[in-house]
C-alpha cells in the first residue's frame, strides 16, 4: 500500500478526542439506558462521532492510527458499551472496504461510511469461527456465470445493520459439483433480497440493531466483492479486527472503575473490605494500556508472537471487564442494584465483551491452536 | 407409543438442537412432534431461522473426553505455579514437596506431563523403546503422588508480574511464586519448515518420528552434527536406517572438540554407516510424493524419506518480554537463587541463561530445583552453585567425555593417543581447565 505517501499528501483529519469525549459524556451517557434496555439505536450519536473522526482514524487514508481508533472506542464504551460495540462494527466494516482494494468500495461509499453518513457493520462472527475450525460456514455462494455470485443461507445475529444499511459478509463458494471452492467476502446490502428477522430480546445491548439475516439467492456483483479468495484477506485483517475490540473491553472496565471511584468518599470505609479494589484494578488496567500501545503500531502483523500477544490482551480485557463490573457492583451496593444503574448495565456489557466473537473460549481455542507445534504428516 | 427412535436435528445457524422427544412446547410443538410433522412456518426458538435450516443431528458416539479442570482454583490460597513438566518442572515440584508437604502447587504444561528421561530420546530407537518403555510415570500419576494440580495440554500465554497473574489457555492463575521451566525449542532455520522436518526435543516428536520410520529401512537425513545430531545419527543407523548427517561445519562437533577428537568421531560415525556431509548448506527442502528432496550447495539434491533437524535450541522470549523479565539468550537468573528480574518469579533448566549463556544439560537441574525450592519455602542451605557440567556424548562404542570449560584459544595437550583411546587436556598456567576422553582404554 502507498500509505506513507498518502499520509503526506492527504488532508488528514485526526480524531478530535475532546469532541468524542464531550459526546460520550454528554448526549450518549444520557441515552445509555435507553440504548441498552429499550433498543434505541443511536445513529445520530454515531453520526456525530463520525464527524469527530472516531470512525476513520484507523484507516490508511487517516494515517492508520489504530491507537486513536481504539482510544475513541474506549472513551465511548466507558459511557455506553453498546455504542462502543457499534463503533467497532462500523470501524471494521470501513477497514474491509478500504483494504478490499476494490475502487467501487473505496471511493464515495467509503467516504460516506468513515464520516458517519452511512452505516454498516460486520457479519464475520460465523466465518471467523468457521475459518478457525470451530463451526461451519453459514452462507454458501455459487457463481452466477457473469462474474458474480448468488449467495444463500442464514446468520442468526448480525449487528449494526438495518434496511438500507450494509455489512461485510463471507460465504463458502461451492463449485458445479457442490464441492467447496474457497471463500468469497463481499459487502452485503440489506435490500429486497435480504430478509431481516427480529432477534429474541437480549438481556442488554438492545440498541445494537441486531437482526437475523436470511439470504435467498442474493446476487453479488463484482463491485461488491471485498476479497476473493477471502481466506488470505481474513488472515491479514484478523489481528486488526481483534485489536479494535480491545477498546470496548477497556472502556467498559474503565466505566466500572469510575463507578467504584464515584462512591469511594462515601463508602470507602466499608468498601476497603472488598476484593479487587479500584487502585489494584487501575494498575492492571494501566498495564493493559501499556501493552496495547505496543500492539497498535502493527495492526496487520501476522506473526505468531504478535497474534498471541494480541489474543492474550483481548482475553485478559474480557476477563478484566467481568471482574471490574462485578467489583463495581459490590462497591456501589444497593444503588448499583437499581435496574437503571450504570453498574448494573455494565455487568451485561462486560458479559457481552466476554461472549462476542471472539469470545473468551474462542480466544483460548485460537491461542491453543497457535501454540501447537507443527509436525510432518 | 412409537417404535421409531426419536431423532434430533441441529440448527445450522445457531447450533440449537431440536429433539423430537422434547418438542418445542413454547413454539407450539408438543413433546413427541416428529420433524416431518413440524409446520413450515415454525422457527428456531433460539435464532428464528426456519425448518429448512435444520439438518439431522447425530450426537457424538462417545462421551466427550474429559478435559482438564479450568485454571480457577477452588482454594483461596494462591499456589506456586510451575510452567513446564519436563525434568526441570517435575524436579522443582519434587523439591518443593520435599520441603513443604502442604504447599499448593499447580503445574501447567503443554504436553500430557508424563515423566520420562529426555536424554534417552536420542538413543531409544535402536533399543526398540516405545513410549510405553520411556514413560516412567504418567502425568496424572505423578501429580497424584506429589499432590500437584496438573493442567496438561495447557499453554502459558501471558504473564503480568505486578498482579502475579499467569494467563493460560485454560484460564488465569494467580500465583504466590511462579517457576518458569518451559525449556527451549528447536531452532528451525527458514529453509527447514516444521511440516517437513522432525525434531526430537520431547516425547511427541520422538513418537512421531518413530511412527514415520516404522516398517523398514528408511533413508534419513539428520541436519546438524552437534551432540544431539551425532547421537541421533548413530541411533538411527544402529536401527537399520540409512543415515546422512549434514552440517555447515566441516566436521561433527566442530565448535566443541579439538581436531583430533573430531576426526575420531567422524570415523566412528562413518564406520557405523553414517554418511557425513560437512561444509554443506541446505538451500531448500521439498516434499515430492513420500520423499523429501534436500537441495544443497555442495552435494546437489539429496533424496530421503525423513528429515530430522538438530540445529540447536532457542528459548522463546515472548512471555519474558511481555512481562519485562531480563532476557539474554534465555531468562536471566540470579546464579545463586535462580530468581529472575521480577519478584516471585524463578526459572530453571533449558530456558535460563547464566552470564548470558544458556545451560542446557540435565545434571544441574536437580540442584537448581533445590535452590528454588529453598528460596520459595524460606529454608536455608539451598543456594545453587553453578558448575560446568560434564558433557557426555552418548555414542555407543566411542564414548566422549568432556570435563571443565574449554577455551578455544588454548591448545589441547595430548596425554594418551592410542587407536581406541584419546585423552587430552587444556591448561591455563598450571591449572587444568578441561579434559577430554574419547573412546575406551
Amino acid at each position: 500500500m502507498n500509505s506513507a505517501l498518502q499520509r503526506a499528501t492527504d488532508d488528514i483529519a485526526p480524531v478530535h478526542m475532546e469532541r468524542v469525549r464531550a459526546i460520550a459524556e454528554g448526549p450518549l451517557a444520557a441515552l445509555a439506558n435507553r440504548i441498552d434496555h429499550d433498543g434505541y439505536y443511536p445513529l445520530e450519536v454515531l453520526a456525530a462521532l463520525g464527524e469527530a473522526g472516531a470512525l476513520a482514524a484507523h484507516l490508511e487514508s487517516h494515517g492508520q492510527r489504530f491507537d486513536l481508533a481504539v482510544d475513541a472506542m474506549r472513551e465511548v464504551s466507558r459511557h455506553c458499551g453498546t455504542t462502543g460495540f457499534l463503533i467497532w462494527a462500523h470501524q471494521v466494516c470501513g477497514l474491509y472496504m478500504e483494504q478490499s482494494g476494490n475502487p467501487h468500495l473505496q471511493g464515495t461509499p467509503l467516504q460516506a461510511h468513515r464520516s458517519g453518513q452511512t452505516f454498516g457493520g460486520t457479519a464475520l462472527s460465523n466465518p471467523m469461527k468457521a475459518l478457525s475450525g470451530i463451526e461451519r460456514m453459514a452462507l454458501i455462494a455459487k457463481a452466477d456465470g457473469h462474474g458474480g455470485y448468488r449467495v444463500s443461507g442464514s446468520l442468526p445475529w448480525v449487528s449494526h445493520i438495518g434496511p438500507g444499511q450494509y455489512c461485510g459478509a463471507l460465504a463458502s463458494i461451492r463449485d458445479d459439483k457442490d464441492q467447496p471452492a474457497g471463500e468469497l467476502m463481499f459487502l452485503l446490502h440489506c435490500n429486497d433480497h435480504v430478509t431481516l428477522r427480529p432477534c429474541p430480546t437480549f438481556s442488554g445491548m438492545e440498541g445494537s440493531s441486531t437482526w437475523g439475516l436470511r439470504l435467498d439467492h442474493y446476487p453479488v456483483v463484482p463491485e461488491q466483492i471485498i476479497a476473493e479468495p477471502a481466506a488470505p484477506f481474513v488472515s491479514r485483517i484478523r489481528g486488526a479486527f481483534i485489536l479494535l475490540q480491545i477498546g470496548m473491553a477497556l472502556g467498559v472496565a474503565e466505566g466500572a472503575l469510575d463507578s467504584m471511584q464515584e462512591v469511594e468518599s462515601q463508602l470507602g470505609h466499608v468498601n476497603k473490605f472488598l476484593h479487587d479494589r479500584p487502585e489494584a484494578l487501575r494498575r492492571e488496567f494501566d498495564d493493559m494500556g501499556r501493552r496495547l500501545a505496543g500492539l497498535t503500531g502493527t495492526p496487520y502483523a501476522t506473526d505468531r508472537d504478535y497474534l498471541l500477544d494480541l489474543l492474550d490482551l483481548r482475553a485478559q480485557g474480557a476477563e478484566f471487564a467481568l471482574r471490574a463490573a462485578q467489583s463495581a457492583m459490590l462497591h456501589q451496593g444497593a444503588r448499583g442494584y437499581v435496574m437503571s444503574a450504570a453498574a448494573q448495565r455494565r455487568l451485561r456489557e462486560a458479559q457481552f465483551v466476554a461472549i462476542v466473537t471472539p469470545a473468551i473460549k474462542h480466544l483460548r481455542w485460537e491461542m491453543d491452536r497457535l501454540s501447537r507445534e507443527e509436525w510432518p504428516q | 407409543m412409537t417404535t421409531r427412535p426419536w431423532k434430533q436435528y441441529i440448527c445450522l445457524a445457531c447450533g440449537l438442537i431440536y429433539d423430537e422427544e422434547k418438542g418445542d412446547p413454547d413454539g407450539g410443538l408438543p413433546p413427541g412432534t416428529r420433524f416431518e410433522d413440524i409446520p413450515e412456518d415454525w422457527e428456531c426458538p433460539l435464532c428464528g431461522v426456519g425448518k429448512a435450516d435444520f439438518e439431522p443431528y447425530e450426537p457424538p458416539p462417545h462421551p466427550v473426553v474429559e478435559t482438564p479442570a479450568t485454571a480457577h482454583h477452588q482454594n483461596d490460597e494462591e499456589p506456586v505455579v510451575i510452567v513446564g513438566a519436563g525434568i526441570a518442572g517435575w524436579s522443582v515440584a519434587e523439591a518443593l514437596r520435599g520441603l513443604d508437604p502442604a504447599l499448593p502447587i499447580t503445574l501447567v504444561t503443554a504436553c500430557d506431563g508424563h515423566r520420562y528421561h529426555k536424554p534417552e530420546l536420542s538413543v531409544a530407537l535402536s533399543r526398540g523403546s516405545g513410549p510405553e518403555d520411556l514413560v516412567q510415570q504418567t502425568g496424572a500419576d505423578a501429580a497424584q503422588r506429589l499432590g500437584v494440580r496438573l493442567l496438561p495440554q495447557t499453554y502459558a500465554v501471558g504473564l503480568s508480574t505486578d498482579s502475579r497473574q499467569l494467563r493460560t489457555t485454560r484460564g488465569t492463575l494467580r500465583y504466590r511464586a511462579l517457576i518458569l521451566a518451559h525449556g527451549a525449542h528447536p531452532l528451525l532455520p527458514a529453509v527447514l519448515p516444521p511440516e517437513l522436518c522432525w525434531r526430537v526435543n520431547h516425547l511427541d516428536g520422538f513418537n512421531g518420528l518413530r511412527r514415520a520410520l516404522a516398517g523398514g529401512s528408511r533413508r534419513v537425513a539428520v541436519v546438524g552434527a552437534g551432540m544431539i545430531g551425532c547421537e541421533l545419527a548413530e541411533d538411527l543407523s544402529a536401527s537399520g536406517h540409512r543415515v546422512t548427517l549434514l552440517d555447515r561445519q566441516s566436521a561433527p562437533l566442530e565448535t566443541l572438540l579439538p581436531e583430533a577428537a573430531r576426526r575420531r568421531l567422524r570415523q566412528h560415525l562413518e564406520e557405523f554407516g553414517v554418511t557425513f556431509l560437512g561444509a554443506t548448506e541446505i538451500t531448500g527442502i521439498n516434499a515430492v510424493g513420500q520423499s523429501k528432496h534436500i537441495a544443497t550447495n555442495l552435494h546437489g539434491l539429496i533424496e530421503v524419506d525423513q528429515v530430522v533437524v538438530a540445529t540447536g535450541l532457542v528459548t522463546s522470549g515472548r512471555l519474558a518480554r511481555q512481562a519485562g523479565l531480563a532476557f539474554e539468550n534465555g531468562i536471566v537468573v540470579n546464579p545463586r537463587t535462580l530468581a529472575t528480574s521480577a519478584d516471585h518469579v524463578y526459572a530453571l533448566g533449558d530456558c535460563i541463561s547464566l552470564s548470558g549463556t544458556p545451560c542446557r544439560f540435565i545434571e544441574p537441574i536437580a540442584h537448581q530445583a533445590r535452590g528454588i525450592a529453598h528460596a520459595i519455602t524460606g529454608s536455608s542451605g539451598g543456594d545453587y552453585q553453578h558448575r560446568d557440567p560434564v558433557i557426555r556424548l552418548k555414542t555407543r562404542r566411542l564414548p566422549i567425555v568432556l570435563r571443565g570449560c574449554g577455551d578455544v584459544a588454548l591448545p589441547w595437550r595430548t596425554l594418551v593417543d592410542e587407536p581406541d583411546y584419546l585423552h587430552l587436556e587444556q591448561r591455563r598456567g598450571h591449572q587444568v581447565i578441561a579434559s577430554l576422553r574419547v573412546g575406551r582404554r
